[in-house]
């Protein structure tokens, strides 16, 4: 077991968080840069959002019949969550290639990147769920205790998102089709996962629900977010599984990051 | 004490699956290109070939050599952007780099702005940068300048505000890579005495450059390197003669 290299990733990836700093500012900068001398700025995003939500909602609610103030709630919040765990999954696959030049000046804790790339996603979803609380006032979404869940979940999701992004970003640097094969998949399994449908619209039980809820990874980490969104608890197998899948995944960063660490910049 | 120990340092560049890039790599110069395996895609580049020497506390080392003879690649592997394939490298002091381009500058920010990024990664506090801000605006003159985008800079006060940046910090060891020579003479000028008196703070510098002026002005020791290999450590004058003599005799080839 090559320990000194384990004890190199693990600080690391430790000292790379601690610098705050300077990857809150980085975040911060992207989405400035994003939307500069736009009069909106990072709201065009909610916007353009907002007016997916209203549009979809009236429709699909007539579609699947159920009533506006159900099904609209539902999917807003669904998608304010989806967009900020796909967000996340499509920044991290690209997030060391596309700070080539920085990574080939300058030696420092690559987690600091993944970190800023979690924290632009967090800076977008603030301004998304301005957007959302309209929904909340207009259809009277109910508050409750378990609104509060909000925040711990999206720290789950943040810490979530720093695995999610150095794996993927190393596996994204060496391999280049990683890129355009994540945001292919991830269109894809937007339609599969219950945000634009409900679960219930399934049958109780049977292949489909087992492989489209039950065993959907993505739908337990939308479900954590989405569930206090609209004043639920999330249920215990959601808990569940994302707290699996979280160990699980930093165990696997962890071993891949000690093992490719030094490697990453020649892949650039 | 700051010093910087090469043993046996070797890095090689795997070029993955390009076809078209391959011929165009073999007849080019620089590093010794290799296959892995008949059938495979994958050539890698001798970037570095087996590197070993020391550079001690107060030394000023030029780097010299024609384009791809490795300097580059050398100033990278110094500044812990490369980890070797094979040897190691032990650094003892804090290393700042000025290689190429400034460290995460945005040309949507404005020069203040940058002046913060830019520091940060550099590994400074926010309190630190505040201090040294004083001394950029002097060394800048870019006056109200500093207020606007840095996209609205010309070339020369881009260079003017990362030399600043760069040698504003206490570095114990320096890399620069010929940047420098972006500039007017006043301007090369000036950042001569802002290196040396960064080099009194310092106690390293290694400097990369083409240009023999710049390099007998700066540097006490030097080190020529031909297709990744050190061919010649020594004194700057001895050293730089060799280089003309490796020059008339690739001419004459």
């Amino acid at each position: 077991m090559p320990t000194p290299q384990y004890d190199l990733a693990f600080r690391d990836i430790v000292g790379g968080v601690l610098h705050w700093q300077l990857w809150s500012r980085a975040g911060w900068t992207d989405v400035r840069a994003r939307y500069r001398r736009t009069t909106f700025g990072p709201f065009w995003a909610s916007i353009s959002l907002g007016i997916m939500m209203v549009s979809m909602g009236l429709v699909w609610s007539f579609l699947w019949k159920m009533s506006v103030k159900d099904y609209l709630p539902f999917l807003s919040a669904g998608m304010l969550s989806w967009s900020l765990v796909s967000g996340l999954i499509n920044d991290g696959a690209s997030v060391f290639t596309a700070q080539k030049g920085l990574l080939e000046t300058l030696h420092f804790p690559l987690t600091m990147l993944t970190c800023a790339v979690v924290w632009r996603n967090l800076l977008l979803f603030f301004h998304n769920i301005v957007i959302y609380l309209l929904v909340v006032l207009i259809f009277r979404v109910p508050v409750t205790w378990a609104t509060l869940l909000i925040i711990p979940g999206l720290i789950v999701i943040g810490v979530n998102g720093i695995w999610v992004a150095t794996l993927l970003g190393m596996v994204g640097a060496r391999y280049r089709d990683v890129q355009q094969l994540i945001s292919n998949l991830l269109q894809i399994v937007l339609f599969l996962t219950p945000v634009f449908w409900t679960p219930d619209q399934l049958a109780a039980s049977g292949r489909a629900r087992m492989v489209l809820v039950d065993f959907n990874p993505m739908l337990h980490y939308i479900n954590i977010l989405r569930n206090p969104l609209l004043g639920k608890f999330p249920t215990l197998l959601d808990c569940e599984v994302v707290i699996m899948l979280t160990i699980l995944g930093w165990l696997v960063t962890v071993a891949v990051y000690a093992r490719f660490r030094r490697r990453i910049t020649y892949w650039l | 004490m700051a010093s910087i120990t090469l043993e046996n340092v070797t890095v090689d560049f795997t070029i993955y699956g390009h076809h078209s890039f391959r011929t165009a790599l073999l007849s080019s110069a620089g590093g010794l290109i290799r296959r892995q395996g008949r059938k495979s895609d994958r050539i890698t580049v001798r970037a570095l070939d087996n590197l070993s020497f020391q550079i001690s506390h107060g030394d000023r080392v030029g780097l010299i050599g024609h384009n791809g003879a490795g300097k580059s690649t050398l100033l990278r592997v110094l500044a812990g952007v490369y980890v070797p394939v094979s040897g190691r490298i032990i650094t003892e002091g804090k290393v700042s780099s000025l290689l190429n381009s400034s460290p995460g500058m945005n040309s949507d920010d404005t020069g203040y702005e940058n002046i913060m990024t830019c520091g940060m990664y550099l590994g400074m506090t926010k309190d630190e940068i505040l201090r040294i801000i004083p001394d950029i605006e002097e060394f800048s003159e870019l006056g109200e300048y500093l207020s606007l985008p840095i996209r609205t800079y010309s070339t020369g006060m881009l260079t003017r505000l990362s030399f600043g940046i760069a040698t504003s910090i206490n570095p114990e060891i320096l890399l620069l890579d010929e940047g420098l020579s972006a500039g007017d003479a006043r301007f090369i000028e000036r950042a001569n005495q802002r290196v040396n008196k960064l080099i009194n703070r310092a106690s390293v510098l290694v400097l990369a450059s083409h240009g023999d002026s710049l390099i007998k002005s700066m540097c006490n020791r030097c080190i020529l390197m031909n297709h990744g290999q050190v061919v010649k450590i020594g004194d700057t004058d001895e050293v730089i003669d060799a280089y003309h003599r490796l020059n008339s005799e690739q001419a004459a080839a």
